[in-house]
């Protein structure tokens, strides 16, 4: 992410949140979009429901629910990330250069989210739309119910991977832990292969990049559509499901 | 909520006072829970002889309990005494019989209870902050290698001293634990080891896990293979810190109800339910991580 200069600068210290944030919006409404976080020191709710164009560079860790509810603004975190990143953003984009804490990109709606280490349980659940891309391995139960959007993970996978899912497409570089309940694979197409090189390309340094799986190294992890209409001839998959 | 930590420092050098350490985690934390806090901490091992640390009641005359149980002690060859509140400190001849000793002196009152004994591990709790903890107790000056705490929200048993964590594994030198989280098959559990004749302090739901953990250990076994068969025999929601003489080990459950994070160097480890903690305690650079389902990992000193 290019840097806007003049950064004007956020001390976080330790000053109540809501201040910090307040000031956030208040830079952004005055102009200055492009914004760096000081001394951040892994506290919760930084840069929460932030719905304006801007840069906000977090130097340091995060802690929960770092990004959430955004709409618009693209961050980028130096360290790690708690709980609920970028919860529930409708768009923007949120990198992380270490790792996620449980439910990273849980809900979202659209927008990027970009975990360049590990993701840990519960990743991107229920997300309706948007990219979520992890560098490294993620936990358990990734992308349950996810309803659209698209979820690729360059290492290996925890459990139940994929259960219950809608309509999200999953795109695993490693090994999966275990496929969740209805998840299938599926074979790649030439247009999956091509997407996924764009977004690696997009999102990743050369020198990283050639660390990563190769795109058609890829299995796709796609609903089987068989929990959708319920249907009591099939009761041992919903028995397993819940 | 609640919030524990933990701190193991790998080189005996350079190594700030662990209490220090584990405090300052802890007032990071004090916001997850303002009902009790607490410390477990190891300092160096005496090769001889086990500290012990007694509650002398909830509302007594403390100088008269604390010569009662000196009186009780006296065939053990105790010595040493010093009494903060209501705890009183001492030291026993490390070769004795432990469950005779704290028969002894628990048998002088329903109230009276053994709260910390080991070759290396001292619990101090109260009702109450971090920040209290420290003025009562100057728990920073408290100087060794390795230590857990614990803040807490009350959610299912009431808030005293014998309910606040870090608990001792009664019976077990030197093993203590702290737990975020609640344990589903707790009346089972209890009903099983009461009938086995194993007294229960509290009404707290992690209580058990020392005396699980402690079971475990006396049977000859280690740590790690404990902290296993918790995934088998505990239900419920489990973050979990436990020390022993030369370790400090964590346990996630099966559905990573809880936070737990961990920072691990050559230098030291750090675990927390919240980053802020671990930074807050320890500067420098280094990385942070979510621990995953059903991890669980011993270090040792």
């Amino acid at each position: 992410m290019a840097e806007i200069t003049p950064l004007a600068t956020v001390e976080c210290g330790q000053r109540p949140i809501r201040e910090i944030n307040q000031e956030i919006k208040a830079l952004i409404a005055a102009g200055r979009t492009g914004i760096e976080l000081a001394g951040p020191g892994a506290r919760h709710n930084l840069g929460v429901g932030i719905v304006q164009l801007a840069r906000i560079h977090i130097r340091g860790s995060a802690g929960y629910y770092c990004a959430g509810l955004i709409d618009g603004p693209e961050f980028e975190v130096d360290g790690s990330a708690g709980w609920g990143l970028a919860e529930s953003m409708m768009s923007g984009k949120v990198v992380v250069h270490g790792n996620a804490g449980n439910g990273a990109a849980a809900a979202i709606r659209g927008g990027t989210v970009v975990i360049h280490g590990d993701a840990a349980a519960r990743l991107g659940v229920s997300m309706k739309g948007g990219l979520v891309l992890v560098g490294g391995d993620c936990g358990y139960m990734a992308a349950f119910m996810g309803q659209k959007g698209t979820l690729i993970v360059c290492g290996n996978t925890g459990e139940a991977f994929a259960d219950s899912m809608y309509e999200t497409t999953c795109f695993v570089g490693g090994k999966v832990g275990d496929l969740g309940t209805d998840a299938v694979i599926e074979p790649l197409s030439e247009e999956d292969i091509a997407m996924l090189d764009s977004t690696l390309a997009t999102h990743f340094s050369a020198g990283e990049r050639a660390r990563k799986p190769a795109p058609r190294a890829f299995q796709k992890i796609v609903a089987g559509r068989k929990l959708w209409n319920f249907d009591k001839r099939n009761w041992q998959w919903w028995r397993e499901a819940l | 909520m609640c919030g524990i930590a933990g701190y193991l420092h790998f080189s005996g050098e350079q190594a700030p006072p662990i209490g220090r350490v584990v405090l300052s985690m802890l007032e990071a934390l004090g916001c997850r829970g303002p009902d009790s806090a607490g410390v477990a901490l190891c300092g160096p091992r005496h090769a001889d002889s086990l500290v012990l640390r007694v509650k002398l009641g909830d509302h007594a005359d403390f100088a008269a309990r604390g010569a009662d149980v000196e009186a009780a002690t006296a065939r053990f060859q105790a010595g040493g005494f010093t009494r903060t509140g209501p705890y009183l400190r001492f030291t026993v001849p490390a070769a004795g019989e432990l469950t005779d000793l704290t028969r002894a002196i628990e048998a002088l009152s329903p109230d009276i209870e053994v709260v910390s004994a080991g070759t290396a591990l001292e619990i101090v709790k109260q009702v109450g902050s971090p920040a209290n903890l420290e003025a009562t107790y100057q728990v920073s000056r408290f100087e060794g290698s390795h230590g857990i705490g614990h803040t807490r929200l009350s959610t299912e048993s009431r808030v005293d001293l014998s309910h606040s964590q870090p608990f001792w594994g009664h019976g077990c030198a030197d093993l203590a634990i702290v737990h975020n989280g609640h344990i589903t098959n707790y009346h089972q559990l209890r009903r099983r080891y009461e009938q086995n004749g194993v007294r229960f302090y509290t009404e707290n739901d992690s209580e058990i896990i020392g005396i699980y953990l402690a079971r475990h250990l006396n049977q000859g076994k280690s740590l790690e293979s404990g902290l296993r068969a918790m995934l088998r025999d505990m239900d419920g929601s489990f973050s979990c810190l436990a020390v022993t003489a030369t370790e400090l080990g964590f346990i996630k459950d099966p559905f990573a109800f809880k936070p737990l994070l961990v920072a691990e160097t050559e230098r030291f480890v750090a675990v927390a339910t919240e980053e802020v903690a671990i930074r807050a305690a320890i500067a420098g650079d280094y990385t942070v991580r979510e621990a995953q389902v059903r991890e669980f990992k011993v270090w040792r000193r």
